[in-house]
Parts: structure tokens; C-alpha cells; sequence
């Protein structure tokens, strides 16, 4: 937006300021191979010239694509029509719901939990305006930075809605007006996921919302109904449980966390929510809805028939999930392939079954997450730059940033039960933590699921405070193949929450000390 | 990379600074996948390198030397450059003598052995050649095509997972390597999924060294355990598994498994059915492929208004306008902010902007119709001009249909003065307000207020 009002000036002068800083670089011997490359992407594109890479979509796939293609001395434009970079994840997901939990918590920490800590503080008041615009500044200053990555890795942004004309070309709706067509040698898909529609419920993004409308209410509902515990599901409905909501989640399954979520864990994070005050109706099926009145009707039936019941909310999420999202892209011009939940159809290598072309992130298969899709675009530019590029699909953490934190990586009991493989468990709770006791917050646990015969380490999952940071070390554990016994006898500080991690990986292999 | 030396006029010293490091790099990791003695084979010290001479052996047979040290020289076409050594050892056995010429890359030049062994009773390794002599190393992968032809299973497309599923981008490389190629095919033709005993380059896990400290093994017996781990790293599991407390074969089996959780699962896709995205298509292209169904909208409009103009403006003007100004000019006022048609699929930009409530979605087009007229008289001396100026008028507002360009005259059929005229339009289905909308100002046009549209 700012930039359709910005004087065409202004660009240039942002331009030529961008020009000037690569002769620096120019000294140094490896650039002066790409420099000739990088003297020719200057300026304006001529739509006839063919990049190295183009890349549809700028979400976290495509512009980290982009930007690591840029860093290999490719030509690469991206396309996004959003208007400002980073997709879902930035502008409307992961980023500003961080915001508005982290914003909530504190504002829920001083309400209730100040107190006994000896702070007492006067009248609080909510300013949820002020606390929406706190989550657009981190946003305007996230999607602003990727725009200089872009600036100073040479990569050439296009703004505008991008369809295949043919294998090479991309057409381009273009933002401000106009149409242009860009070649590619090479072409990467990145056009990422949406929110997948509730039958029988329009979605208005006021009453009937989706996590777009999710952050950006303009008062704290008095009753919101959330259809799906998944991960989505529970951070928004912490976000407006502690800002005064009374928050009923719906879930199909009969336990919440979605498929990856321990069910140990899940029953645990369960029992803490309801403590926060979160009301759950598991097993229950949403039948149907009515959205015409001013409360929003739904009714819920158990899953497995019987029982029915209606209920009222003036604000009903749906959270059921996330679809490939590919419409638009003239997918039938050139004849590729999506299965039957519209994913694009892939090989080990990202191609599609035209060889150019390949497809990264939610519009694929695979976890849809923005670090998963970080870790293809990479992968997939290393494939076009090395020949060879490395994703550990086992080896992806999933977080949930509620109060307690939930997160987890590797396999989960279930998954190790059906697929027939004896583990041991060893496990070590946050109330036996130095550092957890101290903060007063003890609620949660580390877990490690490890092979019984070899130690291996199979999965680590955790509920507690911080739980999302501590995962990158069992991450890393999972991706050297160690052992907890390698967890266990590595050193960490004290009096840390990463302890009680060492500790649970001292009870798989032997005993905990502390417990 | 070759062409940098080239063009950087650096010295040969310089560049060995920076390329031989990691091309010997590479050397060592290929012939390291044996045990003891080690094949030491031509680097390749650029992407482009596919042979070298070697112009000078700087350690004899017999000698030790420590990382970093020099070991030869090597004469490519770009320049000559040293090779350091990148681990401590002994030189074993130099095959290709000073002044080689033309040594292909991946080639045996020497053996080597780690530090402290005794170069004399080492035993020689058996040469691993590259599989097809003369080949660039790299051709060994499949090309992407011959892959893509072996299925979508990750397992079986990609020929280095068997052995090191979650390696670096330069291990594969050197994986890429001839050496290595052949190393890894042997090893599938007897077992897809063994460890391989191998020098530990890294660190021992403190699980490992805990395990062999407590059972009486030293260092150097970890090179000679079959290692499970990723990128060939001894696990907990591979010596436990040496020391006879879980079954021999069970990491490699679990490390299989864990190996194929590693990739994406892509064995059991279900396309969707073709009819499914066809109908998408279709909608999403509407506007371009189908032919519409199209109604033929007509509406009588009594021409006799213009007639009385013409005439007004021909006597006190002493101008003649011909008709078809005036049915031109009205229809070009007639076409302007017409409703959108059903059928008119929003852009995505329109859907997109309204989602973010950012723009609201036009909802009026400028139409392209121009009328088909029944009944109307032409007078012989200005059909010719008519003909031309309509023309004109047609191609700038409908240049695709070339069908309306025509007008159906006939000539004196009915009386212009007598009024009601037909016009019409072909409108595709979806389109009829819009069609009627257009020939309702027509003939407000033309009828009540003929005189404006020409002053």
C-alpha cells in the first residue's frame, strides 16, 4: 500500500542506494564471478529477460527461496500479491498471534498472578486496540525487513498475482495496475495454504472467523466457540480466554493437540487449560450451524451419534485445519498434477513431474509449518545450485505457543506402538525444577521416548514454560542420532528449565536425580 | 571456481588457501570409508576439473605430516595448486608418480594411513576405481529424469539415503565422488542398510566413550564398529550392539526406519480425480475458453427522432450526419457502466482486496456491444461513409466479434419515417440485464434526446 503511494522518486533513490553497496563486495575474488550477473539485475526488469528462478508466492518459503537463491548468485524474482512479504505466517499467523499471546499472558499475569508475587498493582485495564496495534508494528517492521533482504540479496520482487502461462512464463496481475509476464528457467511454487472452509458456516471474519479474523477482533467476545482443538484452535482460544472470553472448544477427536500432540501430554495440557478457565466438548461432532441472527448457532452432536445439543456464541472460530492453496494458478495450463486434497504432486526432490518446476512449503506435501517450509526452500535451492539438499522430515519440532508452552519432535507413544518399535520412557516434571519453582510456574513435563534396546532417542515432548525453546535441543538430539545417555551426561546450567530436559533423559537411561 | 583463480590472477599458493582445503576435504572422506589404509584419490579442485598432472609430490613414501601440511602439487589447465593434507597421517604408498599427466579425477593417486601406523606393514586397499572410467564423477547420480522414472519412493530415488541419509552438502558431494559411488553400490548389492565401520572424525558421543572406557575398548576399536548414525557417527546403539547386548543387526534396522521417517512419504499418492480440477479449471478460466450460451436480445426503437435531427441539423447547419453517427455515438454512450455480468468471475486481486476489505469490487463494466439493426433504410449516397465510419467504431469496441460487424440492412423494407426499427444484441448467457440495460439507453438515446449526442 505505502509503496502505491510512495513517489516513483523515492524507489529509484531506493534502488541506487541498493546499487551502490555490492562494489564493495566486489573486492573480494568470489564475488567478481557473480558480477557480472549482479550488474545485469540492476534496475527495472525488462520482461524479456529469463531469471535464473521465479518463485510464486513470497510467504516463508518463497522469500527464504529467494533469498537463499540470491545468496547463490542466481537471477530470482518473486512474486506476491499479498502486497507485503512473509504470507500467512507473518502477516496474518504465526507472528501476530505471537503477539497477542505473549501481550495476553502479561495482561492475565497482572490480573491474577501478580499478586501472591508481591506486586500489587492498581487498576488494570484492558486497551485491546493499543494491543492490536503493538502486533501491527511488530508485523509492519517483520514484512518491512524481508523487503531489505530482498533489496540486499538482489532479489527482484514483483508484486502482483502471478498464473502459469506456459512452463517457462508467469503471468502477472500486477498489484498497481497492468500485467507483465516473467520467464523462469527454473520455477518454484510457493503459494502456500488457507484456512479450510466450515460447511454450512460463511465465513464473514466477524462472527464466523478464521485464525485471519481471529487476530484482529475489535472487542473480546463475551462467548466464542472454537471448532478444532488443534494447535490453531488453543493459542487463539488462550488469547481470548485471558482477555475475558468465555472460550468452549469443540473437537471431533477425543483429544485435543491435533495428530501429533502425545496423547499424555495432550491430557495434561487439557487439564491445565480447563484450570485457565477453557472449556472443552471433546468427541463432538458440529452438525450444523446457523449464522443469520446475531449469535452464531451450532449444533453439536456426539461423535459417535446421539446426543445433540445447541449452542450460542457471538464469535465462532473455525479451526479445522489448513488446505493446499493453489486456485488461480493456472495449474491446468500446464497440466500438473495436485492428489486428492489439492496438494501439488512432488518427488524426493521437490520436482514436480515437469522437471523446472518445484514446489516448496504448505502447497505440497508434509507438516504445514513455516519452518518445514523454510528448511524446502533451502533444500530446494540446493537441489537446483549443489545437486543435493537435506530436509529430516523426522526431525521437525511442532509448537504450541499457549501458557504452558507444548512442543514436541520425533514420534509420539502412539506412532511408536503402531509401528511395533519397543521404547522406554523416562520423564521428569517442571515442579521438581529449581528454575520452574522459582519462577512459580511448574505446571508441565519433559518427556523422552527412546529406543529400549539402543538408546536412541525416538521422541522428546514437552509441556512447561519455554517448552518451544527447549525442543531445539532435542531437535538436535534427534538429528545426531544420540542417545539420552549423550543428553544426559552433557552439561547444562543450573538453575535452568533446560535441567529438568537433561534430567528426563537421565530417568530413560537411568534415574533422575532431582526426582 | 576455476575461472575466479582465472580471472583473480591469484597465485596458485593463495588459492590453495581456499579450494584444495575442501577438495581435499572430499579426498579423505571418500577413501575414509575404508579401514586402515586409505586410497587417497585426485581432488577435484574446481566443479569443472575432470583431470589433472601431478607436477610434484612434496612427501615421500614413508613420510608422516600433520594437517596442513603440503602433500602435492597439482597442474590443471587453470593453474597449479597445492594440496594440504587435512588430517595428520602417514604417506603409505605413492601410485601415480611425479609428472602424471592427465589423472582423472577421483583416480588412486596414493594411499595413506593415520598418524602412528606403520607405513611398511599397512595393508594396500584394493583400488576403488570410478564406476565407468572416463565418466565424470557426478554422472554417476541419476539424472533427475532417470529418477523421476524410478517412482516417487524417496527411499529408492535417492541413491545416497541408503548410506547417509541426512549428510551435508559437501559429503554428497563427495558421495558424489566416484569412490564413494561405487562404495555405496557394492553396499546395497549386499545389504541395503548396514552400518559401516569407519573412522570416527568427530567427537565420540559421551554415551560412546562412556560405553568403551567401561568395557575395556579403546579409540581406535570404535573405527572398527559398523556405525548406524547420521553421516556414518557411532551411536550408543552400534556398540552395545558390538558388545553383544542387543541383536547385531538391530540399529541398522532401526536407523532404516528412522531413515525413511526422514522423508516425506510420497508412496501412496491419490490424485485427484480428473474431473475434479477440470471443473475448477473451467470455472477459474471462464471468461476465456467456453462458449457461453447466447440469447439474441432485440428491442424496437423508432429511429424517427434522429431522422428529424438530421434533418434540423442538415438545414440550419448544412451539415449532413449520416445515421450511423448517431446510432455509433449512442451506443458508445450506452455501453458505458454497464452491471457486471453473473457469469463474471471476480479476479483474484478483486477477491483478494475485498477479503482485506481494501478495495471495493467494481460493480459496473464498460460493455462491447454494438446493435445488429432489422429494417433500417440506407439511403445509397451515404452507405459507403457509413460503412467505413462503423467499421471504425466496431473495431475499437468489439474487436473479437467479427460476426456483428455486418448490418443487416435492407434497403427500403421498412420506412425509417414509420419508426420502430429493431436493434439487437447477442448477449452470452448471464449477460441479458447487461444486454437489456444497453439497449434501453440505446433507445432512450436515440429516441427522446437524438440532438445531443451530436452537439
Amino acid at each position: 500500500m505505502l509503496s502505491r503511494l510512495a513517489p516513483r522518486a523515492a524507489i529509484r533513490t531506493a534502488f541506487q542506494a541498493q546499487k551502490s553497496t555490492p562494489h564493495l563486495l566486489r573486492a573480494a575474488p568470489i564475488t567478481s564471478l557473480f558480477g557480472d550477473r549482479i550488474s545485469q539485475r540492476r534496475g527495472y526488469a525488462t520482461p524479456a529477460e529469463e531469471r535464473d528462478l521465479v518463485i510464486i508466492g513470497g510467504g516463508v518459503a518463497g522469500y527464504v527461496a529467494a533469498i537463499k537463491a540470491g545468496q547463490e548468485g542466481l537471477k530470482v524474482a518473486c512474486i506476491e500479491k499479498r502486497g507485503s512479504l512473509g504470507g500467512t505466517c507473518l502477516n496474518v499467523g504465526c507472528i501476530p498471534s505471537k503477539s497477542l499471546l505473549n501481550n495476553s499472558h502479561l495482561y492475565h499475569q497482572i490480573l491474577h498472578d501478580s499478586k501472591h508475587r508481591g506486586i500489587e498493582v492498581g487498576d488494570v485495564k484492558l486497551n485491546l486496540k493499543q494491543m492490536m496495534s503493538a502486533k501491527e508494528t511488530s508485523v509492519n517492521g517483520l514484512t518491512k525487513g524481508i523487503e531489505f533482504l530482498f533489496k540486499k540479496n538482489n532479489v527482484e520482487y514483483i508484486k502482483g498475482t502471478g498464473a502459469f502461462a506456459d512452463e517457462h512464463t508467469i503471468a502477472v496481475n500486477l498489484v498497481d495496475g497492468g500485467e507483465t509476464s516473467v520467464r523462469g528457467k527454473n520455477i518454484f511454487i510457493a503459494t502456500g495454504s488457507e484456512s479450510t472452509p466450515f460447511p454450512g458456516l460463511t465465513i464473514d471474519e466477524k462472527k464466523v472467523i478464521t485464525s485471519t479474523g481471529a487476530i484482529a477482533l475489535d472487542k473480546v467476545p463475551k462467548k466464542m466457540i472454537v471448532i478444532g482443538g488443534g494447535i490453531i484452535g488453543l493459542e487463539m482460544a488462550s488469547v481470548w480466554s485471558r482477555l475475558g472470553a468465555d472460550v468452549t472448544i469443540v473437537e471431533f477427536l477425543g483429544q485435543i493437540g491435533g495428530p501429533g500432540m502425545d496423547a499424555e501430554i495432550a491430557k495434561n495440557t487439557q487439564k491445565i487449560f480447563a484450570k485457565q478457565g477453557m472449556k472443552f466438548k471433546l468427541n463432538t461432532k458440529v452438525a450444523g450451524g446457523d449464522d443469520s441472527g446475531d449469535l452464531v448457532k451450532l449444533n453439536l452432536e456426539a461423535a459417535k451419534g446421539g446426543k445433540e445439543e445447541t449452542v450460542e456464541a457471538d464469535v465462532v472460530l473455525v479451526a479445522i485445519g489448513r488446505r493446499a492453496y493453489t486456485s488461480g494458478l493456472g495449474l491446468e495450463n500446464i497440466g500438473l498434477e495436485t492428489d486428492d486434497r489439492g496438494r501439488l504432486v512432488i518427488d524426493s526432490e521437490y520436482r514436480t513431474k515437469i522437471p523446472h518446476i518445484r514446489v516448496i512449503g504448505d502447497c505440497t506435501f508434509g507438516p504445514m509449518l513455516a519452518h518445514k517450509a523454510e528448511e524446502e526452500a533451502v533444500a530446494a535451492v540446493e537441489f537446483l545450485t549443489k545437486n543435493y539438499g537435506h530436509v529430516n522430515y523426522n526431525a521437525i519440532p511442532s509448537v504450541m505457543y499457549t501458557h504452558p508452552e507444548v512442543a514436541w519432535v520425533g514420534q509420539n507413544e502412539a506412532e511408536l506402538k503402531e509401528a511395533g518399535v519397543k521404547y522406554k520412557v523416562g520423564s521428569f516434571p517442571f515442579s521438581a525444577n529449581s528454575r520452574a519453582k522459582t519462577n512459580l510456574d511448574t505446571e508441565g513435563m519433559v518427556k523422552f521416548l527412546a529406543d529400549a534396546e539402543t538408546d536412541r532417542i525416538l521422541g522428546v515432548h514437552i509441556i512447561g514454560p519455554n517448552a518451544g525453546e527447549m525442543i531445539a535441543e532435542g531437535t538436535l538430539a534427534l538429528e545426531y542420532g544420540a542417545s539420552t545417555e549423550d543428553v544426559g551426561r552433557t552439561s547444562h546450567a543450573h538453575p535452568t528449565l533446560a535441567e529438568a530436559f537433561k534430567e528426563a533423559a537421565m530417568a530413560t537411561y537411568g534415574k533422575a536425580i532431582h526426582y | 571456481m576455476a575461472s575466479v583463480f582465472n580471472t583473480a590472477k591469484l597465485s596458485a599458493r593463495l588459492a590453495s588457501r581456499y579450494a584444495p582445503r575442501c577438495a581435499a576435504r572430499r579426498g579423505f572422506r571418500i577413501s575414509s570409508r575404508n579401514e586402515a589404509a586409505q586410497n587417497f584419490t585426485m581432488p577435484a579442485l574446481s566443479p569443472t576439473m575432470t583431470e589433472g598432472n601431478i607436477a610434484n609430490w612434496r612427501v615421500k613414501e614413508g613420510d608422516s605430516f600433520s594437517a596442513g601440511d603440503v602433500l602435492l602439487e597439482i597442474e590443471t589447465d587453470k593453474a597449479t595448486m597445492d594440496v594440504e593434507a587435512q588430517d595428520d597421517g602417514v604417506m603409505v604408498k605413492i601410485m601415480s608418480e611425479e609428472g602424471s599427466k592427465g589423472v582423472k579425477v577421483g583416480y588412486r593417486i596414493a594411499v595413506i594411513a593415520e598418524a602412528g601406523d606403520d607405513a611398511a606393514s599397512v595393508e594396500i586397499p584394493a583400488e576403488d576405481k570410478p564406476a565407468e572410467e572416463g565418466q565424470l564423477a557426478r554422472k554417476d547420480r541419476p539424472s533427475p529424469q532417470e529418477k523421476l522414472a524410478g517412482g516417487l519412493d524417496p527411499a529408492e530415488s535417492s541413491p545416497s539415503s541408503a548410506e547417509a541419509p541426512p549428510s551435508s552438502a559437501p559429503e554428497s558431494d563427495a558421495s558424489a565422488g566416484g569412490a564413494a559411488a561405487t562404495a555405496s553400490a557394492a553396499q546395497k548389492e549386499t545389504k541395503p542398510q548396514s552400518g559401516r565401520a569407519q573412522k570416527q572424525t568427530y567427537p565420540l558421543y559421551p554415551s560412546v566413550e562412556h560405553l568403551l572406557h567401561t568395557n575395556g575398548l579403546t579409540k581406535e576399536d570404535a573405527n572398527s564398529i559398523p556405525a548406524s548414525g547420521p553421516n556414518g557417527r557411532l551411536l550408543k546403539g552400534d556398540v552395545l550392539a558390538h558388545l553383544g547386548r542387543v541383536k547385531k543387526d538391530y540399529p541398522s534396522q532401526s536407523a532404516a526406519r528412522l531413515t525413511k521417517l526422514g522423508h516425506l512419504d510420497l508412496s501412496n499418492i491419490q490424485l485427484s480425480k480428473p474431473t475434479l480440477p477440470k471443473t475448477e479449471a473451467a470455472k477459474e478460466a471462464a471468461a476465456v475458453p467456453e462458449i457461453p450460451q447466447e440469447t439474441e436480445i432485440a428491442v424496437p426503437i423508432s429511429l424517427s427522432a434522429v431522422i428529424a435531427t438530421q434533418k434540423k441539423v442538415n438545414d440550419t447547419l448544412g451539415i449532413f450526419l449520416p445515421l450511423s453517427t448517431f446510432i455509433a455515438r449512442a451506443s458508445e454512450l450506452a455501453n458505458e457502466d454497464l452491471p457486471l455480468s453473473k457469469s463474471r468471475k471476480p479476479t483474484a486481486n478483486d477477491l483478494f482486496n475485498s477479503v482485506l476489505g481494501l478495495d471495493q469490487v467494481a460493480a459496473s463494466s464498460r460493455g462491447r456491444y454494438t446493435p445488429q439493426v432489422m429494417g433500417l433504410a440506407t439511403p445509397s449516397s451515404t452507405a459507403p461513409a457509413r460503412r467505413a465510419k462503423k467499421q471504425d467504431i466496431i473495431d475499437i469496441l468489439a474487436p473479437k466479434s467479427t460476426a456483428k460487424k455486418s448490418i443487416a440492412g435492407r434497403p427500403g423494407a421498412v420506412g425509417i419515417s414509420t419508426g420502430a426499427n429493431v436493434f439487437s444484441v447477442v448477449a452470452k448467457s448471464g449477460e441479458e440485464k447487461r444486454a437489456v440495460e444497453y439497449l434501453e439507453r440505446m433507445k432512450l438515446a436515440l429516441e427522446k434526446e437524438p440532438g445531443r449526442l451530436v452537439l
